[in-house]
């Protein structure tokens, strides 16, 4: 069995982001991480090649800063690495994305993919389903945990009530919320190893996908309003006037 | 422009995010047909103002979420440019409906003008991505982010049975204890000080809490002299937090505290001391005892 | 907040992608399980032990030493490990140096293919602990005086003595002990239930709580005959050790210090007197420019000595003056810092106060900072002052 982790740099939660000429400024980034969910995937998927076998493939498409991170997926055990080499990917839209990704994928013979529920830049979600429909797959999302059952695999997913747990079969795409492990810690023996580690490079030309014109501009990026100065009410009957604030002015609840 | 309105339902009815999408639609200029996946709330659907016409899709595989199933059988009614929720089930399904079409779609949009032009935020908020679509597309919006579209319509009802493929079951439903969330991992959190009184008190903060699923937090007065879990302190010595919403109760807003919350996006501060520091962090300022705010913002809260 | 180190020349970017990935594995280690445990750990006195257990999964004990499933890491590399470990805290960097360097290298370097092959692996794993038993009660500058002592029995060595101030004597399995045997200095291991061996834990430190010290006792003891190093004979053993621990503290040192400035940073501009950030008046930016200035040039001593460590071009004097300066700026930062964060700087809120006692045990020992000034001197003139004999 193949599981290919599709793994996406993006700016450490917690780094600054600035805009500079309408963009944000990724020079400007002090530090690149795995996106928090794609990490939560990444371990999930390593449980479970520890306890059925298997080999994982991880994925990233973006410019060749990605490698790093590729590196750091070795480093924990991922067995195969994949850069598809995409200097604009935040500038490419859903689209293209996608058929970039879910061509590597299905280059990888994978049959079965990881991934997070969402980018911690974009925040979108679209890939996880996206790719699924580009290869023909079934799609479960905001999972916190996969476990094989014999052919298929167990999914614990949210429900209205609760949680439940559905079973899907390859081929899948599992679109990771919080997971129950975090990512586990490296040691030097597997960064050792992941330094020795071949990254496979594919061009969109390998891949047999030629990008299209954005169906997608990006007019420009922008710091966000300055929120309007405190405003203070007298007494608990302004509760009510502070709840419906809180829903159309800041949009919170 | 022709435009499709994916409903989102809730139980037998539609969710009330449906009127914001027509209303979005609507001031694009759109009169949107209306796509329901599983049929629940078609009329009520169909009185919403500007609707043109509404779809039921019906089919038994609409039980159980399965958005390759869900995707396929809407697809077919989903032309021109589609708008979802933004919302869970909205976003994947949505996602699907763009895939199969091979047209992009923008999640989680705040922002729409006729052009297209879409603003969203990015990076968790921290910038705002304004973006041109020049065919068809799909978008997702934002909960309460657009203006609901009145009623008063009286479009059409179309019942399309539709059969698909369904590849996901259901093997086991486990209904959630009502455990208490980390105040590290809420995104909402309502906070309680001194100014409480006692810790049996708290209870008032916790029903709260269950309302808007808010996790609780306290100040480390507290912490230290009623032996809440220090799991719950917020501050320099507890947890920093950056939820959209911070709500602190009987908090005077002492430098520590205000260490562990001040990136909030929103702060409101219930206080009965007009001069309390934590005004000067706060957007939404009460100056009320708890007894009168808390209960007041309770059914403010459940009337939702 | 994951920390943010302080490089204002961007020395790391000087490191190797693997460097750089062991240092990231390290400081994420710090973060999550050393941070919020340090306090608990020196309030009752103890190291924990799942910080052993942690250090030897992340694989990093003797991280330059090569081969017996050792690291195999660069001494740049070891270097940084040091300097992630002692932001955290002295304790923990002292134990894994004392690990690595004081008793796995000894071995390595000194020992039999059989000792090797016995104890490194068992090392490399954190599975048993090492410690290093040099200093005596009455001598410690001066161990060359020592007074412990081996006697060949025929078919057994029997050890008299004691040592004192031993990190992790009570806690390891093995020690390396320096005894005279014939009047000449030799390496020995013993191990924790050798007949006529004990080592109780010293209690009352205000300093390293989180580490543990201990004095090793020798009355008759008994060790088999295949326990001596046979690699080498007289001070060059235990200094060949000492070169290596305290190269690893020249970066400890930054570590402790890096752990300082940001809490004096992050202090200085959060606290208002007289209406203003106490950030803003420039007698607090002078004391945080100093120490920019003073980490600055401690880091790049620091990466510098690690390349001429990797390239086999150092000396011991170079050791010394990177011991004794960066220890000495890191012992005046935490000093600085503890002034600027006022009377809760004197809490274990903070880290400072902490580190600062720390530091003080790390200027004494690995050779106090007076030894490497006369170590300099020595070599500056020719001429040693360490004794009245010249
Ligand atoms: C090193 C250090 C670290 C610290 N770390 C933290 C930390 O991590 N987190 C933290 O919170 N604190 C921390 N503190 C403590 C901090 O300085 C304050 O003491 C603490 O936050 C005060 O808690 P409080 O706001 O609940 O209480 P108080 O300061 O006593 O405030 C109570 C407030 O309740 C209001 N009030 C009273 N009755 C009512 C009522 N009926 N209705 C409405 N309002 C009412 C009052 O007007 C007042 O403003 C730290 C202190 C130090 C020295
Ligand atoms: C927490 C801790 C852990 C330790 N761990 C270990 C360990 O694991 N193994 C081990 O073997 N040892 C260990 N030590 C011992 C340490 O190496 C010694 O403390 C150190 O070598 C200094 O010896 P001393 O304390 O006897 O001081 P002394 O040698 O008595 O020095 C006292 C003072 O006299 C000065 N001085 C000494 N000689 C001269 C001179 N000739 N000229 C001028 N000034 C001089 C010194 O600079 C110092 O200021 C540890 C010590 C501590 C505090």
């Amino acid at each position: 069995m193949t599981i290919a982790v599709l793994l996406k740099q993006v700016p450490d939660t917690t780094a600054k982001i600035s805009v500079n000429g309408g963009r944000v400024d990724e020079n400007a980034v002090s530090k690149w991480s795995f996106s928090p969910y794609d990490e939560y995937a990444l371990e999930a998927a390593l449980q479970l090649k520890e306890s059925v076998g298997g080999e994982i493939v991880a994925i990233t498409a973006g410019p060749a800063r990605c490698e790093k991170l590729l590196r750091d997926a070795a480093a924990v055990g991922a067995d195969t690495l994949v850069h598809v080499s995409a200097d604009n990917i935040n500038h490419l839209d859903s689209t293209q994305v996608q058929k970039l990704l879910a061509a590597a994928v299905q280059k990888s013979g994978a049959s079965v993919i990881f991934c997070g529920k969402q980018a911690a830049d974009t925040n979108a979600g679209s890939t996880g389903p996206g790719v699924a429909e580009l290869i023909g797959a079934s799609c479960v999302t905001l999972v916190s945990e996969v476990s094989s059952d014999g052919g298929g695999y167990v999914v614990t997913r949210p429900s209205s009530a609760g949680y439940e747990k559905v079973v899907a079969s390859a081929p899948c795409v599992f679109a990771f919320d919080k997971g129950v492990s975090e990512m586990r810690r490296p040691n030097v023996r597997g960064i050792m190893m992941a330094k020795k580690k071949p990254i496979e490079t594919w061009s969109l030309g390998d891949l047999g996908v030629d990008i299209q014109a954005n169906g997608v501009n990006i007019d420009s990026h922008s710091p966000p309003a300055e929120k309007p100065p405190g405003q203070k009410f007298e007494g608990a009957e302004s509760v009510s006037t502070v709840v419906s604030k809180l829903r159309d002015e800041a949009n919170v609840i | 422009m022709e435009c499709t309105v994916i409903a989102e339902t809730s139980g037998n009815s539609i969710h009330p995010i449906t009127a914001q999408l027509v209303g979005a639609a609507s001031s694009l200029g759109a009169t949107p047909t209306v796509v329901i996946p599983g049929g629940a709330g078609a009329e009520e659907a169909a009185s919403i103002e500007g609707v043109s016409k509404v779809i039921s899709v019906v089919g038994d595989y609409f039980s159980t979420f399965d958005s390759g199933a869900w995707a396929s059988a809407i697809a077919p009614q989903c032309s021109g440019v589609v708008i979802a929720g933004a919302t869970p089930i909205g976003r994947e399904v949505a996602s699907r409906v763009a895939a199969k079409r091979g047209i992009p779609i923008i999640q989680d949009a705040t922002g729409l003008k006729s052009g297209i032009t879409i603003t969203r935020p990015i990076y968790s908020g921290k910038v705002v991505e304004t973006s041109t679509v020049s065919g068809d597309c799909v978008i997702t919006l934002r909960a309460n982010a657009f203006d609901a579209a009145g009623s008063g319509g009286s479009a059409s009802v179309n019942v399309v049975d539709q059969s698909a493929d369904i590849s996901i079951a259901v093997k086991e439903a486990i209904s959630k204890a009502s455990e208490r969330l980390d105040v590290s991992e809420a995104n909402i959190i309502i906070s309680g000080g001194r100014g409480i009184g006692e810790k049996e008190n708290f209870s008032n903060l916790e029903d709260v809490a269950d309302i808007i699923g808010a996790a609780v937090g306290a100040s480390r007065a507290v912490v230290d002299e009623w032996g809440m879990p220090h799991s719950m302190q917020v501050g320099q010595t507890g947890k920093t937090v950056t939820p959209s919403l911070y709500i602190a109760v009987g908090i005077s807003g002492a430098i520590q505290h205000l260490a562990g919350m001040r990136s909030s996006k929103y702060i409101v501060a219930i206080n009965k001391d007009p001069d309390a520091p934590i005004f000067g962090v706060a957007d939404y300022g009460i100056v009320a005892t708890w007894e009168e705010a808390v209960p007041a913002l309770k059914s403010a809260l459940a009337a939702l | 907040m994951p920390f943010e180190a302080l490089d204002f020349y961007d020395v790391d970017s000087l490191l190797t992608d693997e460097e750089r990935m062991v240092r990231d594995m390290v400081r994420d280690f710090v973060d999550e399980e050393v941070i919020p445990k340090i306090e608990h750990a020196c309030r009752d006195g103890v190291f924990p032990d799942e910080w052993r257990v942690a250090l030897g999964e992340m694989g990093v004990l003797g991280a330059p030493l090569k081969g017996y499933d050792c690291p195999g890491l660069s001494y740049t590399a070891y270097g940084v490990i040091c300097r992630e470990l002692e932001r955290g805290d002295s304790g923990l960097r002292s134990f894994a140096s004392v690990q690595g360097s004081l008793a796995m290298y000894p071995i390595w370097d000194f020992g039999s293919e059989e000792q090797k092959q016995h104890y490194l692996p068992k090392m490399a794993s954190g599975e048993w602990i090492g410690c290093f038993g040099l200093t005596e009660p009455d001598y410690g500058s001066n161990p060359g005086d020592m007074i412990t002592k081996a006697e060949d029995m025929g078919d057994h060595y029997l050890l008299n003595g004691a040592k004192m101030w031993i990190t992790n004597g009570t806690i390891a399995q093995l020690a390396v002990v320096w005894a005279k045997l014939d009047g000449v200095i030799r390496g020995f291991i013993v191990e924790k239930g050798d007949p006529g061996f004990s080592a109780p834990e010293m209690k009352g430190k205000h300093s390293l709580k989180a580490s543990v010290t201990s004095e090793l006792v020798f009355q008759d003891c008994k060790i088999p005959k295949d326990r001596i190093l046979p690699g080498v004979k007289g001070l060059r053993g235990p200094f060949s050790c000492l070169n290596n621990a305290r190269y690893g503290i020249s970066w400890g040192a930054v570590g402790a210090a890096q752990a300082c400035f940001d809490s004096a940073r992050e202090y200085s501009l959060s606290r208002i007197q007289f209406t203003h950030p106490i950030a803003s008046y420039q007698l607090v930016q002078n004391k945080l420019a100093w120490m920019l200035r003073e980490i600055t040039k401690a880091q790049l001593l620091a990466y510098h000595l690690g390349q001429k460590k990797d390239a086999g071009t150092w000396i011991p004097e170079h050791i010394s003056l990177a011991k004794m300066n960066n220890v000495d700026i890191a012992l005046e930062i935490a000093r600085e810092a503890r002034d600027i964060h006022g009377a809760n700087g004197i809490l274990d809120e903070y880290c400072i106060m902490r580190h600062m006692a720390n530091l003080e045990s790390v200027k004494t020992y690995e050779g106090t900072h007076d030894i490497h000034n006369l170590i300099l001197g020595r070599h500056i003139t020719g001429i040693q002052a360490f004794t009245r004999e010249l």
